[in-house]
């Protein structure tokens, strides 16, 4: 006979249960081992780690002008005067910015878009921050403008449609190249992959 | 017997979403399976064996591990990439509908290979093509066909009279065309006119892959288009999200040609 469900030991468990359930890529066994983490650590480590999320949540903006998330408006970044305000790379999430920085050979300013086109999973143009690229190129500082979305079929996507709204602009328009990856192999590689790998070919 | 702990099939990918650090959740719709969701595992990684291999609107032949409740993909082929579709932003927007429409119909685990066969007809149709408009229209009813949901286009669906040639009705709902004698309490109907009807039984004795040219006023596309739009949904019972982005587009380059 079904009994329904047990009621729980704790509310105020069951509550940080549901609450970590709805983080991405946590499932209900990962919630419960996180909450009983959290029940086994000190007092100060689980309220710091509270403190961090209400301070995230207090303190953290979109930088007015790369629309990257930051503590202040403009960032670190767009406030650098070293940077060179001509080269603008696009990029689609916050994390991209960090791996083009850990490269060391980029020294342009960035957009991020919070996302791609996506309309299977109801992304749309307007839901990212490409209305305020196009406001940001419009004033014409920008000379070159780097596409570096994702090689995906919704990052392909994306930087078509930011090249088709931004055609007849006096503005160079790069992306990056495609092709194989250091530690790839041809054997595995995709047929697009390798025809612009073929297509990006260097003399030695 | 257990059943073998791996198994080999072909399929489109449809769509994907990051899961864990660096997998993916794979939705494939397979030629003897119909839709199957399964794990890439790493395939986010630059130097994935998989990478490339997972991209939506890929036709590919594949190998799965069982798991315990999704299954792994282990080895992956590509056997057509639809390069010409995937380097125009307009082609994109049609494959997307493709995709979203054999999603919305396709079932899990129920093997659909009339569907199968017709997505892969319809992505080659539209690859590189101008002419766009009569294949996804043709995809359209004929994806209504493969899934038991073709709708009535030779008698009423009331009366079972012959229609002739003629302005009728036509009702999602009740499964075609309507002539103007039924009156059936039904609040979805739409004007049928002789044109768009001609238009249906053509499309229902062609494939997306081999119809004649044919020139179409936009009124003409725009009411066959909108019939089963209408229909479509009322089977989906949602809105087809890719039609937004590409009449988007379509709004957008219509815009920029007159400004």
């Amino acid at each position: 006979m079904n009994m329904g469900p047990l009621p729980a030991a704790s509310p105020s468990l069951a509550r940080l249960v549901q609450e970590l359930h709805k983080l991405p890529g946590i499932g209900p066994k990962s919630a419960q081992r996180l909450a009983y983490h959290l029940i086994r650590t000190s007092e100060d480590e689980a309220l710091a780690l509270a403190d961090a999320i209400a301070g995230v949540k207090r303190n953290i903006v979109f930088c007015q002008q790369c629309q990257n998330l930051t503590d202040s408006s403009p960032c670190s970044i767009c406030n650098e005067p070293r940077r060179n305000s001509g080269q603008l790379c696009v990029v689609e999430d916050p994390l991209d910015v960090l791996a083009i920085e850990r490269t060391h050979c980029y020294t342009g300013l960035y957009h991020v878009l919070h996302g791609v086109i996506s309309p299977l999973n109801g992304v749309r143009p307007d839901d990212l921050k490409l209305k305020e690229l196009f406001q940001r190129v419009g004033g014409g500082h920008v000379e070159e403008l780097v596409i570096a979305t994702n090689p995906t079929l919704e990052g392909e996507a994306t930087a078509m449609y930011i090249r088709r709204n931004l055609a007849g602009m006096d503005l160079k328009i790069t992306h990056l190249a495609r092709g194989l990856p250091v530690g790839g192999s041809l054997e595995y590689s995709d047929d697009q992959t390798l025809t612009r790998a073929f297509q990006g070919r260097q003399e030695l | 017997m257990a059943p073998p702990r791996t198994y080999r099939c072909e399929a489109l990918t449809l769509k994907h979403i990051p899961i864990g650090e660096t997998d993916l959740l794979v939705t494939f719709f397979t030629r003897d399976q119909g839709k199957l969701r399964a794990v890439a595992k790493g395939a986010r990684r630059s130097n994935s064996k998989l990478v490339g291999h997972m991209e939506p609107l890929t036709q590919a032949a594949l190998s799965f591990a069982r798991g315990r409740t999704l299954d792994y993909v282990v080895q992956v082929q590509t056997i057509e990439s639809f390069g010409a579709l995937k380097g125009d932003l307009d082609s994109i927007s049609r494959g997307f509908y493709v995709a979203e429409l054999v999603d919305g119909f396709g079932s899990d685990n129920g093997a659909n290979e009339p569907l199968f066969n017709l997505a892969i007809e319809t992505l080659h149709a539209i690859s590189g093509d101008a002419e766009f408009e009569l294949p996804l229209r043709c995809f359209d009813l004929q994806l209504l066909g493969v899934s038991g949901l073709k709708p009535e286009l030779y008698r009423c669906v009331e009366c079972r009279q012959k229609l002739l040639p003629d302005r009728h009705r036509f009702s999602p709902g009740l499964g075609g065309a309507v002539c103007l004698d039924c009156r059936p309490p039904e609040a979805n109907i739409l004007p049928l006119s002789v044109q768009v009807l001609k238009l249906l039984r053509l499309l229902d004795r062609s494939r997306p892959g081999s119809l004649p040219a044919l020139r179409m006023s936009d009124n003409l596309i725009r009411d066959l288009r909108g019939l089963l739009e209408v229909t479509l949904e009322y089977w989906l019972d949602f809105q087809i999200r890719s039609n937004s982005f590409m009449e988007q587009l379509h709004r957008e380059s219509q815009s920029a040609v007159y400004t």
